[in-house]
């Protein structure tokens, strides 16, 4: 970290708290949204948001019974921003149950990335699960042979569980002033993306960077 | 319920992004500052300028309460000087210069207030166009060129996206320094999916090369050993 992060961090500690979350809330949904794989559940961040929004919501119910034609366009304001704010966090859950929906298997059984569900994900992952191989199991795959019913067969050195392709490219914008070193070590030609500078390059290359808030996804 | 929609940003939903841009209006009512979840709005006194989300401020158009003063970049003498630089450089013209010290991008950078710089297009300046044409035409000066320079520009641009696919490459980044937003979320399926493509043909042959490597390096390494086992054993 150099003094122009350092100046940068201090110069967003003026903005208030919920704009502050605004910005990383709309920052993590277009990250979850172009990524190829889950990123980390923001635990913290989404409790803020989710009961700010409880608490809008309690407001506008309260003042609703007020019949006040300047309040009425007062809340209209409200509800507008409060059905933006939904939206981003739907999409962003959303977003977030495709991929798991996409690999189930691998989302349970590959630890990094159970590790990045929420208690409520996980759940619905585990259970999802069960049902889904309870139902295989009475329909069909129960006729099957023995050694054929496995829905996680990873003999024979194929892997019958799937993992998104880590290898997708995507578009990539820097963020720190002094600018960000990308590649290296096994990854390739090593080059500094400058603040809002964007390349298009492979997931795997960008992942540690974009994790630690250095470049981020459009 | 899962998301459908393909990874990366739909262009309606990067107009979504472009609505948190902060545009300056000039209120018409007064309007008590509102503590909204993304923070406090200040209060609205006619005629001070006052900087608000682009939602909000077209909310407030449409109803007629206030008027939006268009950022300096979208007016007929800024877009035909951008354009005039567009023509000359096969890359995308440069992005407006971003204040020192912030870390926020956009939409969060003020690239859409009166105070922007006129002489370079935000990242969002399409969509932010278009929607202030259609919902502000009588606060922009001369719309119909605006509209024009516009659409201009637009192709200017695409042309260069277009051209820039011969440089794709598996493996290797593509710089697209000075992409917009709308422009990356038209683009990103075809751009995407021809280096992906690229990619997986040029895997193959990737592999076969490191193979090729490791067995040499292996041999230029190992060689002197395997030949004492070899006599070893002998």
């Amino acid at each position: 970290m150099d003094i122009d992060d350092i100046l940068a961090e201090v110069d967003d500690s003026t903005i208030p708290q919920e704009t502050r979350d605004l910005q990383e809330l709309t920052r993590t949904w277009v990250n979850e949204r172009s990524a190829p794989e889950l990123l980390p559940w923001p635990a913290e961040l989404m409790d803020r948001v989710l009961e700010r929004i409880r608490q809008q919501i309690s407001l506008i119910e309260d003042r609703t019974s007020s019949t006040d034609p300047k309040s009425s366009f007062t809340l209209i304001i409200l509800q507008t921003e409060l059905e933006r704010f939904k939206y981003l966090t739907r999409s962003l859950l959303r977003a977030r149950l495709a991929k798991i929906d996409a690999f189930p298997l691998h989302t349970l059984t590959h630890a990094p990335t159970r590790a990045l569900l929420s208690p409520s994900e996980l759940q619905y992952a585990t259970t999802h699960t069960a049902i889904l191989h309870r139902h295989f199991q009475n329909a069909f795959l129960g006729q099957f042979p023995e050694g054929l019913r496995k829905m996680d067969d990873s003999s024979g050195g194929v892997n019958m569980v799937e993992g998104p392709d880590l290898e997708k490219a995507v578009f990539v914008r820097g963020r720190r002033e002094a600018g960000v070193v990308i590649g290296g070590e096994g990854v390739g030609k090593e080059f500094l993306l400058g603040k809002g500078e964007v390349v298009v390059v492979r997931w795997g290359v960008v992942r540690e960077v974009v994790g630690r808030g250095e470049a981020e996804l459009i | 319920m899962a998301l459908l929609l393909p990874p990366g940003l739909t262009p309606s939903e990067t107009a979504f992004l472009c609505e948190m841009e902060m545009v300056t209006v000039i209120p018409r009512q007064r309007l008590e500052g509102l503590n909204l979840l993304g923070g406090p709005t200040p209060p609205l006194n006619p005629p001070y300028r006052t900087p608000l989300p682009l939602w909000l401020a077209l909310l407030l158009k449409r109803q007629r309460r206030a008027n939006i003063l268009p950022p300096p970049w979208l007016s007929p003498h800024s877009l035909t000087a951008i354009l005039d630089l567009e023509k000359s450089s096969p890359s995308f013209s440069p992005l407006p210069t971003l204040p020192a010290h912030t870390t926020t991008s956009p939409p969060f950078l003020p690239s859409a207030t009166a105070d922007a710089p006129p002489d370079a297009l935000p990242y969002h300046w399409l969509e932010l166009g278009e929607m202030l044409l259609e919902a502000a035409s009588d606060d922009i000066a001369e719309p119909d060129t605006v509209r024009r320079l516009m659409r201009d520009l637009r192709e200017v641009r695409m042309a260069k996206m277009r051209a820039g696919v011969g440089v794709l490459e598996g493996g290797q980044e593509v710089n697209m320094n000075g992409v917009g937003g709308m422009e990356v979320a038209e683009g990103r399926a075809f751009i995407l999916g021809v280096v992906d493509g690229l990619r997986k043909i040029g895997a193959s042959k990737e592999m076969s090369r490191r193979e090729r490597e490791a067995e040499e390096r292996e041999n230029g390494i190992m060689g002197g050993e395997e030949d004492e086992e070899d006599d070893m054993d002998m």
